[in-house]
This record gives C-alpha cells, sequence and structure tokens, in this order.
C-alpha cells in the first residue's frame, strides 16, 4: 500500500516561494536571481573573477552594452523593436572621430553632434514606424545597414584614430577618465541606468510607455499621445546608441565601423533576460541593464577560464532559452 | 414622412394617471420622454441633429437627443445600427460630421477623448475594457490622469490612497496595488467604472458592459449601474441583453439603421416589445402594452389603496 510522503512544500507553496524568491514576470528580482547564478558560478569557474580588478575592468567593458540595452529597454517594454543600435553606436562613433580628427573640432563639440545624431536619426526612424506605419523589425533594419553604410564612408573603411605626435586627445570632454579608482564610464552608465529607471517608475511618461507596452488601445483611450511616445521611444534608443558609440570611442582611443558588431542582439537579449517580454508592457531598465550585465560576465568568464570567445554565443544562447521559459511563465498566486 | 416625424416619444405618467400620447410624432426635436423619472429641467447633454458618414455609409442619421442629470438611458439597436458610432460621437473618439452638442444649455464641440472627458465629464467604458493588465490597479484609474508633484513626479502614495477610497465606495475587495491581469473580468469591470466615479464624471457611457463577465456576475454589475445613478451620475448604458435595459434603464433610446426610432419610458415594457421596436415596428403597439401595463398597475394599487 502507497504511503503518502510529507514534502515539506507542495503545489500552491511552491508557487508562493517562487513568487518570493524571483517575484512576478517583469519584476526585477529574475534578472537578480539570473546575476546571482551567473555571480556564483563564475567565482566557481575561476577564483579571479571575484577580484576589484576584473569586476571594475568589467562594469567597464559591460558599460556600452548596459546603455544600450538601457536604450532597447523603452522601445521593447512598448512592443517594438530597435535592431539598428549597432550600427547607431559604430556610426556615431566614427562620426564623432571623425569632427574630432579630421575636422579639428573640439572633444566636447563633437561628443554633443555625434548625439544629435542619434536623436535625429532615432526620431525618423520613429516617424517611419508611427506615420507611415511600417514595422519596427522593417525600419531598424534599414538602419542596421543604413547606417553601417554611413560609418563605413568615414574614412573609407578604416578606423579613426588620432595620429602618432597629434595633439588631439580622444577623450571627448575627459569621459574616458577615472573618478576614484573607476573608469568615468561605469559612473556614466550607472547615470544612465538610475535616470532611466527614475523616468519609468516616477513619472507619469514612465506609466505610459508601459501602458502603451500593454495596450495601446488603452493608451489612445484615456488622450495618451501614443505616436509621439514612441518616437520618443526612438530617440532616446538612438541617443543612448550614440552615446555608446562615443564611450567605446573614447575607451578605445579609435573607433572601427564594426566597433558595434553584434550588440543589437546582446542589447536585445539583455532586455529579455532583464524581464521584459518582447510584447512588452511590464518589466524595468534596472533589469535589461542587469541583463546586459550578465552578457558581460559570460564574456568575462569565457576570458578567465581561457576559452574561445566563440563558446560565447553558446552560452548566451542558453541563459536566453532560460530567460524565454521564465518570461513565458505565468505570473504566480496571489 | 419627415426626419423629425420619424423620431417618436411614447408619453406614460410616471405613477399613476391616465397615460397620455398613444404612439405620437415628437413634437420637440429633444427625442427625450419627460416625466420618468422626475428631475426634468435642463438636459446635461443635448443631441442636436448630429450624422456621422464612413464614405457612402450613413452611420448615424441625424440623432437628436437628451441625456438628462441622474438616469438610466439604454440605447438599443441591431448590429450596425449605429450605437457604438454614436458613442464614439460622445467620446470624441470620432467627430461628428453634422449637427451640434449642448452641455447643460451651452453649445459645445467635441474634438477629442480629452475634451470629451474633462470638460464634458464623459467616461466611456468599452466594450473590450481598456485597460492595462500589465498595470495595477491605482495604475489603471489614473491612466492619463497622473496625480503630480512638482508637475512632472507622479504622486503615487496619494493615488493608491484616492484608489482605495474608490474601490472602498464601489464595495469593492480589489486592491490599489493588484495587477490588473490577475483580476476576475467583473473585478476589471468594477476598475473601469472606478475611474468615472474616480474623476467625477458626470455622464458615464458603457458599451455591451455584460458581454464579457459570467452571468452569475451581470447582477453585480447592474447593481454598479444603480449605484452611479445613485451618485447622481447618468449612464447611457448599450446592452443586446435587453432583460438588462429593462432591469436598469429609465428610458430607451432605439436606434434603427443610424436614424433614432425612438425614445420610451421604462415602464410595462418587456423584450418582446424592445425587440419590435428594434426592427423598426410601430411604437403604438407597444404604447398599447404600456397603456396595459399602466392600467394594470393603476388596478392593483387602486385596489390596494382602496
Amino acid at each position: 500500500m502507497a504511503t503518502a510522503v510529507a514534502l515539506p512544500l507542495q503545489g500552491r507553496e511552491w508557487r508562493r516561494f517562487g513568487r518570493l524568491l524571483v517575484g512576478n514576470p517583469g519584476s526585477v528580482r529574475r534578472p537578480l536571481a539570473f546575476l546571482v547564478v551567473a555571480v556564483i558560478a563564475s567565482t566557481i569557474a575561476s577564483s579571479s573573477f571575484l577580484t576589484l580588478g576584473n569586476l571594475k575592468s568589467l562594469l567597464t567593458s559591460s558599460s556600452f552594452l548596459i546603455v544600450l540595452a538601457c536604450g532597447e529597454a523603452f522601445v521593447v517594454l512598448m512592443g517594438m523593436i530597435d535592431l539598428g543600435v549597432e550600427s547607431m553606436l559604430s556610426c556615431a562613433g566614427m562620426l564623432a572621430a571623425w569632427l574630432l580628427v579630421f575636422e579639428g573640432l573640439p572633444g566636447w563639440l563633437s561628443f554633443l553632434c555625434a548625439m544629435v545624431f542619434g536623436a535625429v536619426v532615432g526620431s525618423l526612424v520613429g516617424m517611419i514606424v508611427t506615420r507611415v506605419r511600417v514595422p519596427s523589425f522593417v525600419v531598424t533594419l534599414g538602419t542596421y545597414w543604413g547606417l553601417l553604410g554611413i560609418a563605413l564612408l568615414f574614412n573609407g573603411g578604416n578606423y579613426i584614430a588620432p595620429s602618432e605626435g597629434s595633439h588631439v586627445v580622444f577623450t571627448f570632454g575627459g569621459i574616458a577618465g577615472t573618478s576614484f579608482g573607476v573608469s568615468n564610464l561605469v559612473f556614466m552608465m550607472l547615470g544612465v541606468v538610475v535616470a532611466a529607471q527614475l523616468v519609468l517608475s516616477y513619472t507619469p511618461v514612465g506609466l505610459w510607455v508601459r501602458a502603451v507596452g500593454s495596450n495601446e488601445q488603452a493608451g489612445k483611450a484615456v488622450g495618451i499621445p501614443t505616436r509621439n511616445l514612441k518616437v520618443t521611444a526612438f530617440v532616446v534608443s538612438g541617443s543612448l546608441a550614440a552615446l555608446a558609440g562615443v564611450m567605446i570611442a573614447a575607451w578605445q582611443v579609435s573607433i572601427y565601423p564594426t566597433s558595434g558588431s553584434g550588440m543589437s542582439l546582446q542589447a536585445i537579449a539583455g532586455v529579455i533576460l532583464g524581464g521584459v517580454p518582447f510584447m512588452g508592457g511590464r518589466g524595468t531598465v534596472v533589469g535589461a541593464a542587469i541583463g546586459a550585465l550578465v552578457i558581460g560576465i559570460i564574456n568575462d568568464v569565457i576570458v578567465l577560464v581561457g576559452l574561445s570567445s566563440n563558446y560565447e554565443y553558446i552560452f548566451v544562447a542558453a541563459v536566453l532559452v532560460l530567460a524565454g521559459l521564465q518570461a513565458r511563465g505565468g505570473e504566480f498566486v496571489k | 414622412m419627415s426626419e423629425q416625424a420619424q423620431t417618436t416619444q411614447i408619453q406614460v405618467p410616471a405613477s399613476g394617471g391616465t397615460p397620455t400620447g398613444k404612439g405620437l410624432p415628437s413634437e420637440a426635436l429633444s427625442g427625450g420622454a419627460p416625466g420618468a423619472t422626475g428631475q426634468r429641467d435642463v438636459p446635461l447633454l443635448s443631441v442636436r441633429g448630429v450624422s456621422k458618414y464612413f464614405g457612402p455609409v450613413t452611420a448615424v442619421d441625424n440623432v437628436d437627443l437628451d441625456i438628462y442629470p441622474q438616469e438610466v438611458l439604454g440605447l438599443i439597436g441591431d448590429n450596425g445600427a449605429g450605437k457604438s458610432t454614436f458613442l464614439s460621437l460622445l467620446t470624441g473618439y470620432n467627430r461628428a460630421d453634422q449637427g451640434s452638442f449642448l452641455y447643460k444649455g451651452t453649445p459645445v464641440t467635441i474634438t477629442s477623448p480629452r475634451e470629451s472627458r474633462n470638460k464634458l465629464r464623459i467616461e466611456m467604458i468599452y466594450q473590450q475594457l481598456q485597460l492595462a493588465r500589465d498595470l495595477t490597479v491605482w495604475e489603471n484609474l489614473f491612466l492619463g490622469e497622473e496625480l503630480r508633484l512638482w508637475g512632472f513626479v507622479m504622486d503615487r502614495r496619494t493615488m493608491r490612497k484616492q484608489a482605495a477610497s474608490v474601490l472602498e465606495r464601489l464595495h469593492s475587495k480589489v486592491r490599489p496595488n493588484d495587477l490588473l491581469g490577475s483580476l476576475s473580468g467583473g473585478e476589471q469591470q468594477v476598475v473601469a467604472i472606478g475611474r468615472a466615479v474616480l474623476f467625477e464624471r458626470d455622464i458615464i457611457l458603457m458599451d455591451e458592459p455584460t458581454a464579457a463577465i459570467s452571468a452569475a456576475k451581470v447582477e453585480d454589475l447592474l447593481a454598479l449601474v444603480r449605484e452611479l445613478k445613485a451618485l447622481g451620475k447618468s449612464v447611457i448604458l448599450v446592452s443586446h441583453r435587453l432583460e438588462d435595459i429593462l432591469a436598469v434603464a429609465d428610458r430607451v433610446a432605439v436606434l434603427v439603421l443610424g436614424k433614432l426610432h425612438c425614445v420610451v419610458p421604462n415602464k410595462g415594457l418587456s423584450v418582446a416589445s424592445l425587440v419590435h421596436l428594434m426592427f423598426g415596428g410601430s411604437t403604438e403597439a407597444v404604447a398599447d402594452e404600456q397603456l396595459l401595463a399602466a392600467a394594470r398597475w393603476q388596478a392593483r394599487h387602486g385596489a390596494e389603496g382602496g
């Protein structure tokens, strides 16, 4: 005769425990759980992972992707996609470098021009998506190729860097320096994440972004300017991609037309890992930033354990499938 | 027959008295039927000769209608009769091609949903509830009209507090921080209605509110409609469930192929008589039915009184 075994937790209790641990879909607790697992696994894999030097280096090298993911998060939260951020990163970085090196503009002005370029292209993308009603996937696939083409034209397909002995300083207003022993790029990245999350959580615009992603008709019914809001999301995405381009140029002291290669999909993966579903409506910028950081950790630990960087894609794919599975899961019980 | 004469009102006394005006052509353009609920001075909103065309199709054709304070007006008609289009003209979602609107006797225009809500204090509750399932209850309640600090920061604390107060007024167990997607259809209806109460709207338009909820919850919703009336609101209720209309409406307006066929007080009406009117049937037969019902009522109460 079978005997009933009393398990410590059963059915509903398990779900309650799960909710307590990782929250509902969209909760920042889910990417945090991924981060904790990634940190533990990386520490086990390499003893040098949890060293101050490595963590600083990890944050600096991940800062570009995190900034890209923050912009992408606004677009995905509204149920759209921006495939062109990596080309914008390269193109804006090349523009800033070209203005600085070839046109002799001051670093801060080159930086500003690149940001304005990102915002203008973002607004054009937004206008085509909302006014002409071309799906964002198609329009941004266009900017992906178009901006890459423009980036290649700046210096005949070659990289741009200050020539040896040149008086040109490639810091764009000192953004590549350090403060308190940490790269300024990390502070910039943190500033972007905090500002974006504050907008999303505490301003009506942030609420409207999530509302439009959740139910666009509901937004329209209460008078939210949905089209302008979508344009704004692409402006934010374009501007932050341009910022990441200048950041990467300042960090590398050079910029290639293909510097952003592969980063669009990585940024989108970070956003999904961060708990923002593909249809939008819920999730956080902090979550997207953590998702991007997890991808950065995967890259970092592959180097630390001496694996070929070719393995990166397989690891990212595995984590992304896991993220997709958790996003698919329904809400836990109340 | 002229356009005006096609709109018919039937007058039946609210209580006792001799029923009059059997199938009379409308004298006024109002299309209303004064006398049903007692407070009939100035209409809250008057619609005058309003038409809406979609290309060659006339969706709403020269409609005149008055909406009075604190009344429930049932709006019925067959599919394609123009009910939803008519409501969309009141909400500003569509603009009327012809005609005018009077708000408390003053001519007004309705050009946008925002204007309709803020200027005319009209709230629309759609058949497919226009709520965001990924937002919390309080976020849905205040969406588009958030309370702010310093002009740009949401006053989340006050909004949560006010949301809790409104939900309590509507006798709901829903909590402000609940995720909308976790609520039942009936609870979501409460949230949609809560917006109207929260922002002190005067007129609430409800398009098929019982279509998406279980039969067991219909009575709860009708109780909410009565509650809204008790709170001083006017409700225009569109429903294919004619028994719901009969249960709560003070008057019933019937649209047939975009035209206002008639407006009848909800006295002695039956589902059969409403179906008769919905398909363009004569108001005289309905008036006969109403007269009969009024006579029965009078006889019963007379006998009780005697």
